[in-house]
């Protein structure tokens, strides 16, 4: 149902398809680098997304860093407004705090402020998100912060094919990209086609065909929207699931489109409720499309509170697959 | 000897005062808006270190960067319809006095954030690194960035990679109200540096000469791969922190003893007895230099203002994914 090629390929992991996309993308063009934290082989990154490429590429293409985020942030920036393409590690998604100021301040704005003198040819990946205890520091879905900062794109896949086709094109873009990689996806496996491709940004994937209820979903979330839709359909609801796959820009015609079918919208998001990119897009829903909605947008989010180590109460406060099929049920007055 | 050069350094440094001078006075007469963080008192550093640079070189400065940007080679004429948030403006009149760049003279910005310009002139020089050039990277940032975390990240980056990269402190003394006993634990800096592994070097920031000899000679070594350099320049500036800074931060009696230390009358005093220029000759510089603000001022007032469609453009150098990223907001 999904977009997925079935030929031509391998099933490979996300993380290799990451490992993979930045290999190629090195060896493509020697302006590219990547700096970060614990990069160089044999370590090869903290989710080993870097394995075997210090060891081809050398040192000098893969920069291991103190551990400083602000400075690997600004320093990447000063290496792409100098004529590289730097790709930036930034370990754990919620480390970006440290960054924050390099990230929003410098490298978002410095084109728009100097009038558009300035290119800034630079990705900065990070790996977030919940779900293996990893408490309230090691584990926050902070995309919604970031689609909250003009200059920014944001990419966050929920596939090995979608994670090494986006990377390329955020790596070829010369503009600044915020690429979002969910630690729980990592040894997930997905048919990559061989050879070089890309996927463009801003364009959703539509993961599952279905009419009665529409379910917007993001990285991991997308997962257990398409549990929920296997659920949903033992009892007679078909669910179509949209993966948008970069979250800016946002393929908005796409989920527009769905909705005018289904009359129905749930909102998928692991980061925390309050404020956050689900709200966005219901906001954007009802906006222009108010007259195609039968019932209330649904949001299944994380619960206002920071990520509880326990991993029962963890589970609890994350979104879950009976929330996502509650959801629905309830955009469909079946509760 | 560079008393050849003297004469330039007097001209770049005639040329921020006047910018500045003349910024003031149409600022108080409310032709401007925004902030405006005055460097008159400062030139030396500005120019003898810029002076050092070759124009491939690249410099970041600070929310005071005006001399900074005007000795490394921004147009005076983009950079006065900046300040007037003309379209003829450097940057289009979507940064204003605290954002002034130009990437063609390799100015990385000036940065309305302490200390966020340091790792940026690191980064390009670990550019410069990776790219076998033999470009090198000036940071200059205030005393009040001293006890800022990006700095000393910077320094320890610059260490360890061996950058070509040279810290220039632009220490006035005071971070906005506070003086420096009150925000550094030490006085002298400079011992930072050495703990860093670097030459730090302490200079008078008032001496253009000395500055430029100094900054020189860091370059000179950046250059050929022998690493960083630490700069701590003493000055001082004649005015408060911003127009509108009542003045009362600072002693009277400390403010008067500087401004007769003030560097662009050194400058000239020197000229003068080395006699490299004669009187009439640099009171021709100092009418030449204020004509030209005068004329930038006059250009800035008769350009127009931006389109207000252009506050939506020039965020994304892609524009049909900037376009679809707007898409949905008030247009």
């Amino acid at each position: 149902m999904s977009a997925l090629p079935q030929t031509a390929g391998r099933e490979i992991t996300f993380r290799d398809a990451i490992r993979d996309a930045l290999f190629e993308e090195l060896g493509r063009d020697p302006s590219v680098f990547l700096i970060g934290e614990d990069l160089r082989d044999p370590w090869g990154g903290a989710y080993k997304t870097t394995v075997n490429i210090s060891a081809v590429y050398g040192n000098d293409r893969v920069i291991n860093t103190p551990i400083a985020e602000e400075s690997i942030v600004g320093a990447a920036l000063g290496a792409a407004l100098s004529g590289l393409r730097p790709v930036a590690e930034l370990q754990y998604l919620d480390f970006v705090m440290r960054a924050m100021d390099a990230v929003v301040n410098q490298v978002a704005k410095v084109r728009y402020m100097s009038g558009g003198q300035a290119k800034v040819p630079l990705v900065i990946r990070a790996q977030g998100g919940g779900g293996r205890s990893s408490a309230a520091q090691h584990g926050n879905s902070l995309e919604s912060w970031l689609c909250h900062v003009p200059g920014l794109f944001i990419a966050h896949p929920s596939t090995p094919y979608d994670a090494k086709g986006l990377l390329k094109t955020a790596i070829r873009l010369d503009d600044p990209v915020f690429f979002i990689e969910h630690k729980m996806l990592y040894m997930n496996k997905g048919y990559v086609p061989d050879g070089d491709y890309t996927i463009p940004f801003g364009v959703a994937d539509i993961k599952r065909r279905g009419t009665d209820v529409t379910i917007v979903a993001n990285s991991r979330m997308v997962l257990y929207a398409l549990e929920a839709a296997e659920l949903l359909a033992a009892e007679g609801i078909s669910a179509e699931v949209i993966d948008p796959r970069t979250l800016v820009p946002l393929d908005e015609a796409t989920i527009l489109e769905s909705v005018a079918k289904t009359n129905r919208l749930v909102v998928v998001n692991e980061g925390v409720e309050r404020c956050g990119w689900a709200a966005e897009v219901a906001a954007m829903v009802q906006k222009r499309a108010f007259s195609d909605l039968d019932a209330p947008i649904e949001r299944v989010c994380t619960r206002n509170v920071p990520l509880p180590f326990q991993p029962d109460l963890e589970n609890y406060v994350l979104p879950s697959v009976p929330d996502i099929v509650t959801a629905a049920k309830t955009a469909l007055y079946f509760n | 000897m560079h008393q050849a050069r003297w004469i330039d350094f007097y001209r770049t440094m005639t040329r921020i005062r006047a910018f500045e001078r003349t910024a003031r006075e149409v600022y108080t007469a409310g032709k401007l808006p925004g902030f405006l963080h005055l460097s008159i008192g400062q030139e030396a550093i500005s120019t003898g270190a810029c002076a050092a640079l070759r124009a491939d070189d690249y410099m970041a400065s600070t929310h005071r960067g005006h001399g900074d940007t005007i000795a490394k080679g921004v147009s005076i004429e983009g950079a006065m319809a900046e300040l007037f948030g003309r379209v003829t403006g450097s940057c289009r009149a979507k940064g204003g006095s605290m954002h002034i760049a130009d990437f063609s003279q390799g100015i990385l910005g000036a940065n309305g954030i302490i200390a966020a310009g340091v790792p940026i002139a690191v980064g390009a020089a670990l550019s410069s690194k990776l790219r076998k050039t033999d470009q090198v990277a000036l940071a200059f940032f205030g005393d009040g960035a001293t006890g800022s975390g990006p700095l000393h990240e910077g320094m320890n980056m610059s260490m360890l990679w061996q950058l070509p990269m040279i810290f220039v402190r632009q220490n006035n003394r005071y971070a906005e109200s506070t003086p420096l006993v009150e925000h550094t634990g030490i006085v002298d800096v400079v011992q930072w540096a050495c703990g860093y592994g670097m030459p730090g070097i302490r200079v008078d920031g008032n001496d253009v000469v000395e500055v430029y000899d100094t900054v020189n000679t860091a370059v000179e070594r950046a250059r050929m791969g022998g690493g960083p350099t630490f700069i701590d320049c003493e000055t001082y500036r004649h005015y408060g922190h911003n127009i509108g800074d009542p003045g009362t931060a600072r002693p009277k009696d400390e403010v008067e003893a500087w401004k007769a230390r003030d560097p662009l009358e050194r400058h000239r005093e020197r000229i003068l007895e080395n006699h490299i220029a004669t009187e009439a000759e640099l009171d021709t510089i100092d009418a030449e230099e204020q004509a030209r603000m005068d004329a930038a001022v006059a250009a800035a007032e008769a350009a127009p203002k931006p389109e207000l469609h252009e506050a939506l453009e020039g965020l994304y150098v892609d524009e049909q994914l900037g376009k679809q990223a707007l898409q949905g907001v008030r247009q």
